[in-house]
C-alpha cells in the first residue's frame, strides 16, 4: 500500500505545518503554567490573522524567553522587539536573532501562515525548526487541532 | 505528524483538479459538485487529485466547494500540465486506492490525457459527458454523451473495469457555493515524479482575443439578425454582463459584422448545454438551433409567432427583440 | 539535411454524418442513403503526411485502417492521393470495439510492420464518435509521445517543431521521434482527389488485408469483448418541443421574462415582490 501523509486542511485558514496545511496545531501544553509551548490556534471565517501563543525557552538553559498569548507580548524577560513585517510580525532578540517569524499571505478567499522559527524545550529538545517552506515539529502535543483551542478573549 | 492508518481508504469517486484559469474556469468545481451526488448514491465519499507546485490555495478551494479528501502531489516537476507525466502519477495512485469513479474536465487537456491513463489502466471512459448519473438497480455509472455530432446522445456504461472514467462538458453540472467553514482531510501519497517529459512546450502564448468561454457558460444571450442593428446587437453585453452570462450569435449576425467569429453558436460553431439560453431576433434555422438545443431551458423572442425558433423554445416571447431589449435593460437597471 | 521520412495514416470510413437522419422510433442512425466517407480529420492527417514526404525527398506512407471489408474504399482513396500501402484490418470480432479494442488491434498492426514508423498521424477526431480518444490509446500503448490537436509541423533533424492550440493557449512543443500526432482542421488545406486517380488505384496497387490471427489477436482482446465500455441506448437529444408561447404589451413581455428568471434564480427576486 502506498505509505501516505495526512493532515486536515480548513477551507478558510492554515498554517503550514511539516509542509503540510493544517487548521491548527499545538506543541507542548499550553495548559502548564511552566515548560515549552507553542500553539497555533484555529483561526475562524471573519478573521484574517493567526492566533500565535507560545512560551519560548533558551536553547541552553531553558529559561524563559518569551511569552506571546495571541500574537501580543506577555513576557519579554530578554527585552525582545515586536516588529511588524508585511503579511505578519517577527519577534527579534537584542542579539539580533530573528526568533520567530509569522507571515501570512491571503488568497481570494483564504489564508496561509508560514512560521520560521528554532525552538527548544526544557529538557533542551529541539522541537521545532523551519524546513524550507514550513515549519517543522518534533513530536506535536496535537498536530491537528478540531476546535480552537482557546475561545475569543 | 504521524503517518496515518493505511486502511482509511479516501472516498471513491475521483475528480481530477484542474486549476489552470481558476477562478475564471470553474470545471472542477462542477465536478465536485455533481460527485457529490454520485457519491452518496454510492455510499463513498469525494477525492479531489490535485498535482502541481505549490498548490496549497486551490486545495483549500476544492475543500470550500465541497471536497472531503484533496490527494496532492506537490512537486517542483509537476508544475506544468503535461500528459505523461500526470498519467504515470495518477495510474500508480487508481491502482493503489481502487476509486470506483474517476471524472475530470473535457478541457483540451482533460481529453489529451484521460484517455491514455484510461489505457494504462485498461478501463472504459466516455469523452464530452453532458450528464452522469448512478443507475440505482445496477449501481453503475450511466454516462451521457453526445455522438455523431450531437445528433444522438449514447448512454454508455462500464460494466466491468475500474474506474469508470469520464471527461464531462463543461457548464453542465452547478457548482456548490463557497464554504469558508469547511474542514476536509488532505492526503500527500508518495510518489515519483520523473523529471524528463518527452514533449517539451517550449512557448505558450494565449490565443488572440480575450477570452470568449460560450461552452463553460451557464448563461449564454444569443442575437440574430431581428436585432435590427450592430448597436442593437451590441446591447446583448449589457443584458449578459447583468445576468453573469456569454453572448453568442447566429452565422448572419456575424457576417454582418456584428460580432466575432468565435461567438458563433450552430452546427459549424459552438454548442452549448448551458443552464439557460435566451434567444433573440433569431428565426430557429436548424443550423443555428443546433448550437442550443443542449441548453436546460431555452427563452426566445422573435416577432414573428411561426418562427421556427418557438418549436424548441420552453417559452416563447412574441415580441420585437429592438423593442424589448431595451426595455428590458432599463427595467432591470432599476432593479439594481 | 533533409532524411526521408517513413509515416502511418490511420483513417476511418464514417457515414456523412450532416445527411444522418435518426430512426426515432428504434432511436438508431438510417445508414441507407448516408454516403460512407473518410473522416474528414484523417484526410487532412493524409495530406500532412503527404507534404510531410515531399518535404523530406521521401519516404513511405501507410494507410491503416480498422473496419468492415467495405472500408477498403477509404485506403483506395489513400492510394490514389499518394500512400504507398494500405492495410485493412478486417474481422467480424473488431466489430463493436470500443477506442480501447480499437487502438489494441491498430497497435498490433503497427507492431507487425516491418520497420517502426517515425511518425503515426490521425486526425483528432471522428465525426460518428466525437471523443478523440484513438489517438492518446495507441500511443499509450506503442509508448510514444504524443501532441494533440496540431496544426503546425515543422521537422528538425530528428525532432519535430509543433504548433497546437489548447485551451485557449497556443502551444509551441518539441518532441522527439518517433511520435504520435492528432490533427486538427487548421493543418492544412485537403486536396481533392480526381476521379481518373481512384481508377488508377483501383487497378493498380494491392491493399493488404490482416485479419485477428494474422495480429495473433484473441477474441477477447478485440471488438465488443475487448471492449471496457458499451453503449446500453441511444436517445434523441431533441426532446425539446415548444413551450408555453406569449403574446402582449413589451412591457408584459419584459415582466414575463423577468418572473421567469427569477423562478430560475438567475436574478434576486425583488425586495417586495
Amino acid at each position: 500500500m502506498v505509505r501516505y501523509r495526512e493532515s486536515k486542511i480548513s477551507a478558510h485558514h492554515n498554517y503550514l505545518v511539516n509542509e503540510m496545511p493544517t487548521p491548527g496545531f499545538v506543541v507542548g501544553n499550553p495548559d502548564k503554567q511552566e515548560g515549552f509551548y507553542f500553539l497555533g490556534d484555529i483561526v475562524l471565517p471573519g478573521e484574517s490573522t493567526p492566533r500565535i501563543s507560545c512560551r519560548l525557552l533558551t536553547e541552553g538553559s531553558g529559561d524563559l524567553l518569551l511569552e506571546l498569548n495571541w500574537n501580543r507580548i506577555q513576557s519579554n524577560p530578554e527585552a525582545c522587539i515586536h516588529r511588524s513585517i508585511p503579511g505578519g510580525f517577527q519577534v527579534v532578540h537584542s542579539s539580533g536573532d530573528v526568533l520567530l517569524e509569522v507571515r501570512t499571505r491571503a488568497f481570494a478567499n483564504g489564508y496561509l501562515t508560514r512560521i520560521k522559527a528554532r525552538l527548544y524545550d526544557e529538557n533542551g529538545d529541539l522541537r521545532m525548526e523551519t524546513l524550507g517552506d514550513s515549519i517543522r515539529v518534533h513530536d506535536a502535543e496535537k498536530p491537528v487541532l478540531d476546535s480552537p483551542f482557546s475561545s475569543h478573549a | 505528524m504521524r503517518k496515518t492508518e493505511i486502511n482509511k481508504i479516501p472516498g471513491r469517486v475521483w475528480v481530477f483538479g484542474d486549476y489552470r484559469e481558476y477562478f475564471q474556469n470553474r470545471i472542477t468545481l462542477q465536478l465536485i459538485a455533481k460527485a457529490r451526488d454520485l457519491a452518496e448514491t454510492l455510499n463513498t465519499g469525494i477525492t479531489v487529485v490535485l498535482l502541481g507546485e505549490q498548490i496549497h490555495q486551490y486545495a483549500m478551494e476544492y475543500v470550500a466547494h465541497g471536497a472531503d479528501t484533496v490527494m496532492v502531489a506537490d512537486h517542483s516537476n509537476l508544475k506544468e500540465y503535461e500528459v505523461e507525466t500526470y498519467t504515470t502519477v495518477l495510474a500508480k495512485w487508481a491502482k493503489e486506492y481502487q476509486p470506483e469513479i474517476f471524472l475530470a474536465g473535457a478541457t483540451s487537456f482533460g481529453r489529451e490525457f484521460f484517455p491514455r491513463l484510461a489505457k494504462r489502466l485498461s478501463t472504459g471512459l466516455s469523452a464530452d459527458c453532458v450528464d452522469l448519473e448512478v443507475d440505482p438497480e445496477t449501481s453503475l455509472l450511466v454516462q451521457t454523451t453526445p455522438s455523431f455530432g450531437g445528433e444522438l446522445l449514447a448512454e454508455v456504461i462500464t460494466p466491468d473495469r475500474r474506474p469508470q472514467m469520464a471527461t464531462v462538458h463543461p457548464g453542465i453540472f452547478r457548482e456548490f457555493p463557497h464554504n469558508s467553514e469547511a474542514i476536509g482531510r488532505i492526503i500527500y501519497p508518495e510518489v515519483d515524479v520523473f523529471s524528463e517529459p518527452r514533449v517539451k512546450v517550449t512557448r505558450s502564448r494565449p490565443q488572440s482575443k480575450g477570452k470568449v468561454s460560450l461552452e463553460d457558460a451557464s448563461v449564454v444571450i444569443a442575437g440574430g439578425m431581428g436585432l435590427g442593428s450592430k448597436g442593437q446587437f451590441e446591447l446583448l453585453n449589457e443584458l449578459a454582463a447583468i445576468l453573469e452570462g456569454e453572448v453568442g450569435a447566429t452565422r448572419p449576425a456575424i457576417l454582418a459584422g456584428w460580432a466575432d467569429e468565435d461567438r458563433l453558436l450552430g452546427q459549424t460553431g459552438k454548442s452549448v448545454k448551458a443552464k439557460l439560453v435566451i434567444s433573440i431576433g433569431t428565426s430557429g434555422a436548424l443550423q443555428y438551433t443546433t448550437g442550443i438545443q443542449g441548453a436546460e431551458t431555452v427563452i426566445a423572442i422573435n416577432r414573428d409567432p411561426n418562427a421556427p425558433i418557438f418549436r424548441i423554445a420552453d417559452l416563447g416571447l412574441v415580441a420585437d427583440g429592438k423593442t424589448v431589449l431595451p426595455l428590458l435593460l432599463e427595467t432591470l437597471r432599476r432593479r439594481i | 539535411m533533409t532524411e526521408s521520412i517513413n509515416i502511418v495514416v490511420f483513417i476511418k470510413q464514417v457515414p456523412d454524418v450532416p445527411s444522418i437522419r435518426i430512426d426515432e422510433q428504434r432511436m438508431t442512425i438510417i445508414r441507407e442513403g448516408v454516403e460512407s466517407i473518410i473522416n474528414p480529420l484523417d484526410c487532412v492527417a493524409l495530406q500532412a503526411a503527404l507534404e510531410l514526404r515531399e518535404g523530406q525527398g521521401g519516404g513511405n506512407i501507410t494507410a491503416i485502417t480498422m473496419g468492415p471489408p467495405q472500408s477498403e474504399e477509404v485506403l483506395r482513396e489513400a492510394l490514389a492521393a499518394g500512400a504507398d500501402q494500405g492495410i485493412l484490418l478486417t474481422d467480424p470480432a473488431f466489430a463493436g470495439a470500443d477506442t480501447l479494442a480499437t487502438s489494441h488491434v491498430l497497435a498490433r498492426a503497427v507492431s507487425k510492420l516491418r520497420q517502426f514508423p517515425d511518425l503515426l498521424l490521425c486526425g483528432m477526431q471522428s465525426i460518428d464518435s466525437d471523443t478523440g480518444h484513438v489517438g492518446p490509446q495507441l500511443a499509450e500503448e506503442l509508448d510514444l509521445p504524443q501532441v494533440c490537436g496540431v496544426n503546425e509541423i515543422h521537422i528538425d533533424g530528428k525532432s519535430l517543431v509543433l504548433k497546437r492550440l489548447s485551451d485557449g493557449f497556443v502551444d509551441t512543443v518539441r518532441v522527439s521521434l518517433p511520435a504520435l500526432l492528432t490533427v486538427n482542421k487548421d493543418l492544412c488545406p485537403v486536396r481533392d482527389l480526381s476521379l481518373g486517380e481512384i481508377e488508377v488505384a483501383f487497378s493498380q496497387r494491392e491493399i493488404i488485408r490482416w485479419t485477428s490471427s494474422d495480429l495473433n489477436l484473441q477474441r477477447d482482446e478485440v471488438g465488443l469483448r475487448g471492449s471496457a465500455t458499451h453503449v446500453r441506448k441511444l436517445r434523441s437529444p431533441a426532446t425539446r418541443t415548444g413551450g408555453k408561447i406569449v403574446t402582449g404589451s413589451p412591457q408584459t413581455i419584459v415582466d414575463t421574462l423577468i418572473q421567469k428568471l427569477e423562478s430560475m434564480s438567475i436574478l434576486d427576486e425583488e425586495d417586495g415582490n
